[in-house]
């Protein structure tokens, strides 16, 4: 029940202890610990640490498919602050930001306390809500591409039926087309965050909940002064890796709309997919990856500052 | 198991009364809301042309018909498309799990110079944004050569940490008595890892596998760019850049397109549901 190693310190040597050991023996020890690492270390620094670092200089460079880079300095970054193109693209990946970050934590919590309620058949709930985190974002985007049409598509005929007219065309009008790029986001996605909440959820003691009822407290009060507390752990994990997964939003984007409706939808994935591989200026696309990466960073930093946790 | 049922609910009151009632209302709601789209997908895969349009809409086929399908695998050579996503997937699990149990034996279980630093340096890569590798691999695919191949689609993904993450927390809560019993009778470290830990570590292992295949199955962005050949080209590209592209007018073909990939991913789930959940609520992270 609940995480089973939790109570294991990560950082510490867990149930080790320390040993005398002689100089040689210490040496030894290290290359035997590295040896078994080494396999792992060798992809690791290949194909992410040093990626990461040549990309970084990338971004100060002026650098095609073919050739060697030439150094430019600040000027692809000066360039891009410059450019409409990807001004718009950071305000609309914000815009996604909002609506899809904020629905995935706050519906993934009331998920998780739906699900963790006892109602029977709540197994085959959580299974359902879980069925698309297996389903690739390309079969998610042509799903919901027909879910979305405008006039034989499921959503606007069930709207209808509620009084909704005339039909929206989800993915055809500018003002429509990032909302419901974030619908079909949140129904891929949120069950995640369910997952993680209800793992939380069922760490929480019993004794806790015994003693509010003890001092009389209600459900609410045992929500409030219970639960979204001891979840604040949760959070601080949940919060960063959504907005981060957010900011990135590239598959959805690229099968439903390719950026569209008269570019309500160009995110920054879609600047960088387009920069670098349509037009193959692999320079300015790492700039614009390293402005993404500083604008995660940055707020991840904020957030868990502000939680305290750091 | 990490999530898990509960006998004693939060709420002890089982009787059915108004909330308990409204409860039920919305989970049915929920589960239609997020079922519905799989339903809807596989009916009208195989609806006959004629139906596919029909207003309102019909939730099964007066004549259901398996036409979509065969026009689909005729006109797109889906099952190479399988075939290259099965090779890259087992390919990233395989090197995956070799390399994260021995990785995470040390991390968990040596006292060696530099190890909260290879931690932090691992763990850190979580908040990395995979936007800012893709040129720089994209750049040194090209260079040696290896654009197109399984190898440049597959081996980048293994580097991901979420398995060293994992197997290194689950090691460390294996009983350190077990090993130094082992260890008094002379086994080596590669023994212990492959008499001890392994064995005792199945469940973590088969969770990092599937969760590993199914991220490698369902990749999108970095297959998209790598491969540009139907040699190599796995399902969510073809999906995503043939079947899909803004062809209106035939949903049929398209929804037959997604289920053929979705239906396979979907039986794989319900038989290992558990480790997927496992996976997340042990890490917090979704893969």
């Amino acid at each position: 029940m609940g995480r089973p190693y939790s109570n294991i310190p990560f950082w510490g040597w867990g149930t080790m202890t320390k040993r005398k050991t002689s100089p040689w023996n210490s040496i030894k020890n290290d290359l035997i610990a590295y040896a078994f690492m080494a396999p792992y270390l060798v992809l690791f620094i290949v194909f992410l640490l040093l990626p990461a670092v040549v990309g970084v200089y990338a971004s100060f460079t002026k650098w095609g498919i073919i050739g060697e880079p030439k150094w430019r300095g600040l000027k692809n970054y000066t360039k891009l602050l410059d450019s409409e193109l990807f001004i718009e693209s950071l305000q609309n990946t914000l815009y996604f930001v909002v609506l899809a970050a904020i629905p995935l934590i706050v519906l993934g919590f009331l998920l998780a306390l739906l699900v963790n309620q006892k109602l029977r058949g709540r197994n085959i709930a959580r299974a359902i809500v879980f069925l698309p985190h297996v389903v690739s974002v390309a079969a998610v985007g042509i799903i919901f591409q027909w879910i979305l049409e405008r006039s034989s598509g499921l959503l606007n005929y069930y709207l209808g039926v509620l009084g909704v007219n005339p039909p929206i065309n989800w993915l055809g009008d500018p003002d429509s087309a990032m909302p419901a790029i974030a619908i079909t986001t949140i129904w891929w996605t949120v069950n995640g965050n369910m997952i993680i909440y209800l793992a939380g959820l069922q760490d929480i003691p019993e004794d806790l909940y015994e003693a509010a009822k003890i001092d009389g407290a209600g459900r609410w009060q045992e929500l409030r002064y219970v639960t979204i507390p001891m979840l604040m752990p949760v959070n601080a994990f949940v919060i960063p890796l959504t907005v981060i997964a957010c900011w990135r939003v590239f598959g959805q984007v690229f099968v439903m709309t390719r950026g569209g409706p008269q570019g309500s939808t160009f995110t920054v994935a879609q600047f960088i997919y387009e920069t670098a591989f349509v037009n193959f200026n692999m320079g300015l696309a790492s700039a614009a990856g390293v402005i993404l990466m500083v604008i995660t960073l940055s707020f991840t930093i904020v957030q868990l500052r502000a939680m305290k946790v750091i | 198991m990490a999530v898990s049922w509960r006998k004693d609910s939060v709420y002890r009151d089982g009787s059915l009364n108004y909330g308990r009632l409204a409860l039920y209302a919305i989970m049915i709601f929920v589960a239609i809301v997020w079922g519905a789209p799989f339903i809807w997908m596989f009916v009208t895969s195989i609806k006959p042309d004629t139906e596919v349009f029909s207003y309102p809409p019909t939730w099964w086929p007066n004549e259901p018909t398996l036409e979509f399908y065969t026009r689909l695998f005729d006109s797109f050579p889906m099952l190479q498309w399988f075939r290259n996503s099965l090779i890259v997937a087992t390919i990233t699990t395989v090197l995956t799990l070799a390399t994260n149990i021995l990785a995470a034996y040390p991390l968990a279980r040596m006292r060696f110079r530099g190890r909260k630093i290879v931690l932090l340096i691992i763990l850190s890569t979580f908040l990395l944004p995979g936007e800012i590798l893709l040129v720089p691999l994209f750049l040194g695919m090209i260079k040696f050569k290896l654009a197109n191949t399984y190898f440049s689609i597959a081996v980048p993904a293994a580097a991901n940490a979420f398995g060293v993450f994992l197997m290194t927390q689950f090691f460390l809560s294996i009983p350190v008595e077990l090993e130094e019993a082992a260890r008094l009778d002379g086994c080596s470290r590669l023994g212990l890892l492959w008499r001890i830990f392994i064995p005792l570590s199945k469940p973590v292992i088969a969770t990092v596998a599937i969760f590993t295949f199914v991220r490698s199955w369902n990749d999108f962005f970095w297959p998209l760019i790598i491969s540009n050949t139907d040699a190599t080209r796995t399902v969510p590209v073809g999906l995503a850049v043939f079947v899909g592209r803004g062809l209106s007018m035939r949903f049929g073909v398209i929804m037959a397109s997604a289920a053929a990939a979705t239906i396979p991913a979907v039986i794989f789930f319900l038989l290992l549901q558990r480790y997927f959940v496992r996976g997340i609520s042990t890490t917090g992270l979704q893969g």
